[in-house]
């Protein structure tokens, strides 16, 4: 058993104390899986260091009759200059333990043949991950603590850790930490949140998710669905490469998707796809998500909407090689074939030639009509139709709604460089935030050269009117020749 | 302590387990020091004896100091050991418990194992190549053998005590602060020549003598050179005042590792 009492934690920093944890209580017995969700920097892995016994809590105590291990899987537990075998016999030696036999075990289980003999410091993440967990379950321990195992390797490797850990060792305790949530659901029988150096207990994963979903903002994230951008793209291109990278490292946006494949896994694709949508909100040309939001429509049973979703996906850099399965799949439960494959990967160039995409048509729609969804048939149509952005944004700009929408600029005779438009541009007041449509807007549609412009210029588009005369003004669409062509014949 | 266990460990098993720890920390050391290359963990005191040797061929050759019918090997091989000794000790612990902060994860590791580890094996070095060099200039018949023996390694051990003492008090006090490092290193500099390694405290005027006296290694290298060749010159030492100069230091510096290991956050 464990038995934490009235633990505090404080550290000091340059303004002042900041305390970590505060009077956290509970009690482990054998066998019992305890989860810890919190949000980054909530003091899990603190809370872990304090059990683990490497570090002094500022007061109240730890008590356990059980062995308990250090953190699992932490591959800062060895030696860089060392080899994996050195790594072994210092283990094996510290805790009194035959070392041919450790040695073996490692072998086979890290898979790492004779880079086993060589020094660490020469291993990539991966492999160290692998000697990390060898090591790790060499030791017998009654409690095991597990801070993030599932952050690196394959999924080979995940298998046969978690055959290791809660199959061959079901019968210990363990105290699990990860982001990811569904992992501490598999895996757990107790659950605790911690937020705001709080500890709360939870005999049921639903319900502490559930307040764990209201801690971090992500309950009522429908209500207040503008999310503000967080960067400023220059391109289209640069847009699409910033949005695959800091997408996975926002708390929200991945908190989003594994809700998105929890309701997955339990194949309630509705809401599965509306969560992924939900995500994608915050960084719609974030390329392999598109994947997963297309196969839950897919699953959903609607392929030509799918179509689209795999369209937009490997425009946005997703591999067709990987999608195309899927995607010929969806073709023919639509009895479509197609003589040119419409799947196109991430195309370098200018972002008028770039495949259309599902954010391109809503952005644009934006611009063009002042309407922020079209609908699935006017998409699916559109996108068809046009598999280039430039020809999409014609297309836009030749309808109806537009002349209806832009009706206020249509009047003036003199063209593109209007008097009246330039007026309107000089009276718009930057916002304090830019809206994310506007930011995203403005950087496809390369108005600006450099990131600090393209934030200006979207700080200025407060209503969806304003976005295209701002953005024109300022050379948007400049070399859009299609889009260009209609807006002429548009303004005369 | 904060994580304790519900069942209390007899004192023989706590002595099992922190031997093991020590010995396994002490082979890893070896390793991480000195790899598996050419000689390998023979650096360990070949490194010191170059150093020696170097010293002791240049005082020799030179003959700087006071040409008297003083044997200049055993001069320069007591001297510049014991500086070795004292001096190289605070640079193996300053910086270790950052270095080495992982290994805290496992629950028998403390940061004292950690420094233990390394005083051990500074130490071993240290003395090895004091004995090697000191038998072999003796087989050479540069120097006559010492003599008193127990003289010698009392001396030295109160060296040693010393260095062990001040390598724990300025490891910890470098993980409380960085200037710990920038300054030690000029200070063991200015202390060098100050440390009794290049003379004798007798051929000092008597007020000189009084200020280098405060220095507690001054105390050790007289009385290890009492008993290699003490019939050659009047040394003058106070072995109390060492032991208890050493007491009171080692107190503080644990005192100062009870600080700190309350406070490392492992990395």
């Amino acid at each position: 058993m464990i038995r934490v009492e009235n633990l505090c934690k404080t550290y000091p920093t340059r303004f002042g104390k900041k305390l970590v944890l505060d009077n956290v209580n509970f009690e482990l017995k054998k066998g019992e899986k305890l989860g810890i969700l919190g949000r980054n920097g909530a003091g899990k892995s603190t809370l872990i260091r304090l059990i683990s016994g490497v570090e002094f809590a500022t007061s109240g105590r730890v008590l356990s009759d059980m062995s308990v291990s250090w953190p699992l899987a932490f591959s800062g537990a060895f030696q860089d200059n060392l080899t994996g075998v050195d790594n072994v016999r210092f283990i094996s030696r510290v805790y009194d333990q035959d070392f041919k036999h450790n040695l073996a075990f490692v072998e086979e289980f890290s898979e790492l043949g004779d880079y086993l003999r060589e020094e660490v410091r020469t291993y990539s993440s991966g492999m160290r991950a692998r000697l990390a967990f060898a090591i790790s379950m060499i030791t017998e321990f009654d409690c095991f603590l597990i801070d993030e195992v599932s952050a690196v390797g394959d999924a080979r490797f995940h298998a046969r850790c978690n055959y290791e850990l809660f199959e061959r060792r079901a019968d210990r305790a363990m105290i699990i930490v990860s982001h990811n949530t569904s992992y501490i659901n598999n895996h757990c029988n107790k659950f605790a949140l911690l937020h705001d150096a709080k500890l709360k207990l939870y005999d049921d994963f639903e319900e502490a998710y559930s307040d764990f979903k209201t801690k971090i903002g992500l309950a009522d994230s429908k209500v207040t669905n503008d999310p503000r951008p967080k960067f400023a793209a220059q391109s289209r291109k640069q847009l699409i490469d910033t949005s695959n990278t800091s997408a996975l490292h926002d708390e929200k946006f991945f908190n989003k998707v594994l809700e998105a494949h929890m309701r997955g896994e339990e194949k309630k694709w509705d809401e599965a796809r509306d969560g992924y949508a939900s995500a994608l909100e915050i960084y719609p040309f974030q390329g392999s998500y598109w994947t997963q939001w297309a196969h839950m429509v897919k699953d959903g049973g609607d392929p030509e909407l799918a179509e689209m979703g795999y369209r937009t996906a490997c425009a946005f850099g997703e591999s067709t090689g990987e999608v195309d399965e899927f995607f010929t799949h969806v073709l023919k439960k639509q009895k479509r074939f197609p003589p040119v494959n419409p799947l196109v990967g991430l195309t370098p160039g200018p972002a008028h030639e770039q495949p259309s995409t599902i954010p391109d048509v809503n952005l644009l729609a934006i611009a063009a009509w002042g309407q922020e969804d079209v609908g699935r048939e006017e998409l699916i149509a559109l996108m068809r139709e046009h598999p280039k952005c430039d020809s999409l944004f014609a297309c836009l700009v030749e309808d109806e709604r537009f002349a209806k929408f832009h009706a206020e600029w249509l009047v003036v005779e003199d063209g593109l460089g209007s008097k009246a438009l330039k007026a309107r541009v000089k009276r718009a007041r930057p916002i304090e935030d830019a809206h994310l449509w506007a930011a995203n807007l403005t950087s496809i549609s390369n108005a600006a050269e450099s990131e600090r412009g393209v934030h200006k210029i979207s700080q200025m588009i407060e209503v969806k009117k304003d976005a295209l005369p701002i953005l024109l003004a300022h050379g948007g669409f400049s070399d859009w020749p299609k889009s260009q062509a209609a807006l002429r014949a548009r303004f005369g | 302590m904060s994580s304790e266990a519900l069942r209390k460990t007899p004192l023989k098993e706590s002595f099992t387990v922190q031997g093991r720890v020590l010995g396994a920390l002490l082979i890893r050391e070896v390793i991480t020091r000195y790899g598996r290359h050419n000689i390998g963990f023979l650096w360990l005191f070949v490194e010191p004896m170059l150093f020696t040797l170097g010293v002791t061929a240049l005082w020799t050759a030179t003959k700087s100091i006071h040409g008297s019918d003083l044997p200049i090997a055993a001069f320069a091989l007591t001297g510049y050991s014991t500086v070795l000794l004292w001096r190289n000790l605070p640079g193996r612990t300053i910086g270790a418990i950052r270095a080495d902060s992982a290994l805290l994860y496992h629950r028998n590791i403390k940061p004292l194992d950690i420094y233990l580890a390394r005083i051990f094996l500074e130490v071993g070095g240290a003395s090895i190549s004091f004995i090697v060099l000191g038998v072999l200039f003796i087989a050479i018949e540069w120097i006559s053998p010492p003599e008193d023996i127990l003289m010698v390694a009392t001396g030295w051990f109160g060296i040693a005590w010393f260095g062990a003492a001040l390598a724990i008090f300025l490891g910890t006090a470098s993980y409380l602060s960085e200037l710990v490092n920038k300054f030690w290193h000029p200070f063991s500099y200015l202390l060098f020549p100050l440390s009794g390694a290049a003379f004798l405290v007798s051929v000092l005027p008597r007020n000189f003598q009084e200020i280098v006296l405060l220095l507690p290694m001054v105390h050790g290298v007289e009385l290890v050179r009492d008993g290699y060749f003490g019939s050659k010159f009047t040394p003058i030492y106070d072995l109390s005042y060492l032991l208890v100069f050493n007491l009171v230091l080692s107190v503080i510096a644990l005192m100062f590792l009870r600080y700190v290991s309350r406070r490392v956050v492992p990395g």
